[in-house]
């Protein structure tokens, strides 16, 4: 449960005001964040149906207009520190709210466009931008919103991606046929923009951040205020932090071989000598998986049996295995074994990628880790495709590039044991002086945080704080 | 005199010995005594060159087997159907021709056994008119062998129409495996097809042809622009066609479920904004988000204000307390 800061000018409220509420509204932003992740996610993974159009209309190559989901992912995983710092300035939600009136300005635009490079502006930078501004700091808000259920609440919310892989493909196939590309993108912008009344439900649970630190500045010249304000809304106190990097560097590993089969599984399929349909139901039954898999992965490390971090571990281990033996799987039935076991890691470790950084860093810091995360991770995500693309062309078939997705999955799962912490049987220790006693038995442990507090304790409590690892704090 | 009978004679030779003739213009007194010779010795025609043959080989009793053959220009051509692995291995067998599904006149032949196969072959002379299913049935054991004649046919089809808008161009494209001679545009009202001439219409039409391929693009869109375009594949045989279907759409049409969207989402932003303004705050232990009083609310923007954070003018912020 989340406290207040207890050294603000305004009046300190009861004490339960700020809880972290653990449901009741929280239900409603985990509901945000479902909409939300159906329209960006699922919408980016969907665009497949455009790019027949593109390549046409403007008679340029396959990889010429693949480019556009390349830069709109890039923006979206690039830009999302700046997304969590202004959140952390002006509050998630009016954040959320531009992010989604870029999203779909970006379309909007998009179905003007005259050349490929319009694309590219509108569809990738535009909407990638707006894409940032609201995914990373909504994932964050439904952190903020639960602590016993988190893993559940995240899992609930990412299930809207897989859900609406399955809604707009045909709607979008709808949509061209009735309206051709321009006018399905304009829809598609009109869509995007409901992604401003999910912002809207976001209701803020206390001042952000860097408001409340800055309200309680007595005497510092402007400039070095607006360093410490840069620094803050950042989260670059971070990097410094030993949990954070390896976690970053562990994430990169993971980010790398993730996406690589939902690339190349159809292209995979056909290959061996699949016919198109049976390629297509491979990756239907993957994604079917992939929602249980989020399901019942958040509702089971909720349960609190075993520590998140081992869960993890657990999840990227079997996932890097299954990535391994798909080239096995030469049958048709055997593939689609491997398939669902793929798809139901692949979801199931998703919300704990998520769910497990407050218990790295802490509450108070997860937005502008998971922006920094974001960010960090885009390189395993941009070195990955391109790499296994280049092993696919270099031998001729999918084995090798599988095989090296596997091995980066298994490796982020190595550097995931690294974690601090990681090889106790229980959680981390409280942060001291929390006057809160955490749930007894709950992985999740009350990570209680000051939010800002104001006198010499370092703002965040991260449990780890009390260990040898230096943690540069700003102290005012 | 002599060569006056030649002359009269070759008027009756077969197209393909004719042919011959004109090749070989310099010796032409010896070439058409040859082909005389020729013609009347051996009929069948195989020291032609022109003649192409297609043999099909069908296993067992009760088949029906399809082959689709390619004609781009009139030839004569020799379709065969080699028979094997008929039980109890009859000494002959009865067989005879169909096109298009009724009966060739004499085509009815005797095959006999020769060496575990069974050997039916018949030429044709394939012009525009003579396109069409041929088959070879053998009576006692239903086996049939069908050599679909047709010229090449434009597969990929769109079956749904093609939609552009006002002011738009759009490309329409056709593509067939062998390269005809050329390609040819039309535009189809109702019964009647008019050809589109780009020398004439350079401003609206645009024709690209390479190869086995050809792309039309229609440029500044009108809706009169909408109805069905064919492409034609000119053979010597007979020209190979399809058709594309295009709708030109105004701006106006997409627009529609647009503002309906974007309306719907004024609507449920201020809502959500209403809802939460004007609801009193709960005292109560449910764990839900704050409530806050619209007074509230006011106080603490100018609270905001002199601590210089800023404000988004355009939406409501919503600050715990």
């Amino acid at each position: 449960m989340m406290e207040k800061p207890q050294k603000t000018q305004e009046e300190q409220q009861s004490s339960t005001q700020m809880a972290a509420p653990d449901g009741g509204w929280g239900w409603v932003v985990v509901g945000s964040l479902f909409v939300s992740s159906a329209l960006v996610f699922g919408l980016i993974r969907c665009l497949g149906v455009f790019f027949v159009e593109f390549v046409q209309y403007f008679g340029e190559s396959a990889q010429a207009v693949s480019w556009i989901t390349s830069i709109g992912l890039a923006m979206q995983q690039l830009m999302s520190p700046i997304g969590t710092a202004a959140s952390n300035v002006y509050g998630t939600r009016p954040v959320v709210m531009m992010g989604g009136f870029l999203s779909g300005l970006g379309f909007i635009l998009a179905s003007q466009a005259t050349s490929l490079l319009h694309l590219y502006l509108t569809m990738g930078f535009i909407s990638g931008l707006g894409w940032a501004l609201v995914f990373t700091p909504t994932v964050a808000s439904v952190m903020q919103y639960f602590t016993m259920r988190r893993s559940l609440a995240i899992g609930l919310g990412f299930t809207g991606v897989g859900l609406a892989s399955f809604a707009f493909s045909p709607l979008f196939q709808y949509l061209v046929e009735v309206y051709a590309w321009r006018g399905a993108l304009l829809v598609l912008g009109g869509l995007s923009f409901n992604m401003i009344a999910c912002g809207a439900l976001i209701r803020p649970l206390g001042k952000p951040k860097v408001v409340l630190k800055t309200e309680n500045l007595t005497k510092l010249n402007k400039c070095s205020s607006l360093l410490s304000r840069i620094f803050e809304c950042f989260e670059l106190s971070l990097l410094s932090h030993r949990g954070f990097l390896t976690y970053a560097v562990a994430i990169t590993f993971f980010n790398a071989g993730y996406f690589i089969p939902y690339i190349h599984l159809v292209a995979h399929s056909r290959h061996i000598g699949f016919t198109e349909y049976q390629a297509a139901f491979v990756i239907s039954v993957t994604g079917v998986a992939d929602i249980v898999g989020r399901v019942a992965s958040g509702w089971f490390s909720d349960l609190g049996k075993i520590r998140m971090p081992h869960m993890l571990v657990v999840w990227t281990g079997l996932l890097g295995l299954s990535l391994m033996l798909i080239p096995v799987a030469v049958v048709y039935s055997g593939l689609i074994v491997i398939s669902v076991v793929y798809g139901f890691c692949a979801g199931a470790m998703t919300p704990l990628a998520f769910a497990v950084l407050p218990e790295i860093v802490g509450i108070g810091r997860v937005l502008g880790a998971l922006g920094l995360l974001q960010l960090i991770e885009s390189v395993g995500g941009l070195l990955g495709a391109p790499l296994s693309g280049w092993l696919k062309d270099c031998t001729g078939s999918y084995t090798v590039s599988f095989i090296a997705a596997g091995s980066f999955l298994v490796l982020g799962m190595l550097v995931t044991m690294s974690l601090p912490y990681f090889w106790s049987c229980t959680a981390p220790p409280l942060p001291s002086p929390s006057k809160r006693k955490s749930q007894d038995g709950s992985i999740e442990d009350g990570l209680l945080k000051q939010t800002l507090s104001l006198n010499s304790v370092p703002e965040n409590l991260c449990p780890l704080d009390d260990t040898p690892y230096l943690d540069k704090e700003l102290e005012k | 005199s002599e060569y006056l009978l030649l002359l009269t004679q070759a008027k009756e030779l077969p197209a393909q010995a004719r042919r011959l003739c004109k090749i070989n213009d310099g010796s032409l007194h010896a070439q058409l005594l040859e082909d005389l010779h020729l013609s009347e010795t051996t009929p069948s025609p195989q020291s032609d060159p022109v003649i192409t043959t297609r043999k099909v080989v069908s296993k067992g009793q009760n088949q029906v087997t399809i082959e689709e053959l390619a004609i781009l220009k009139p030839q004569t051509i020799e379709l065969s159907c080699y028979l094997t692995d008929i039980p109890n291995n009859p000494p002959y067998l009865t067989g005879y021709w169909t096109k298009d599904g009724k009966g060739i006149v004499n085509s009815e032949e005797t095959v006999n056994r020769t060496n575990e196969q069974y050997i039916l072959k018949k030429t044709f002379d394939i012009l525009a008119k003579d396109l069409g299913n041929y088959s070879c049935i053998f009576k006692e054991i239903q086996t049939q062998v069908t050599f679909v004649l047709d010229v090449p046919v434009i597969k990929d089809k769109r079956d749904k129409p093609i939609v552009s808008y006002t002011g738009d161009s759009v490309v329409l494209a056709c593509k067939l495996k062998q390269t005809p001679n050329t390609w040819n545009w039309y535009k189809a009202n109702n019964t009647e097809k008019g050809l589109i001439n780009v020398t004439a219409n350079p401003l609206n039409y645009k024709i690209f042809i390479h190869g086995n391929e050809t792309k039309l693009t229609v440029l500044n869109l009108t809706e009169e622009d909408s109805g069905k375009y064919i492409c034609s594949a000119e053979f010597d045989i007979k020209p190979s066609e399809s058709y594309i279907e295009l709708k030109v759409l105004s701006y106006i049409e997409p627009l529609k479920p647009f503002i309906a969207i974007v309306l719907e989402v004024i609507v449920l932003v201020t809502l959500i904004f209403l809802w939460e303004k004007c609801n009193k705050p709960q005292n109560d232990n449910i764990s839900a988000g704050e409530n806050e009083l619209c007074s509230e609310q006011i106080s603490k923007l100018t609270r905001d204000d002199s601590n210089g954070v800023e404000n988004n003018t355009a939406r409501q912020r919503k600050l715990e307390h």
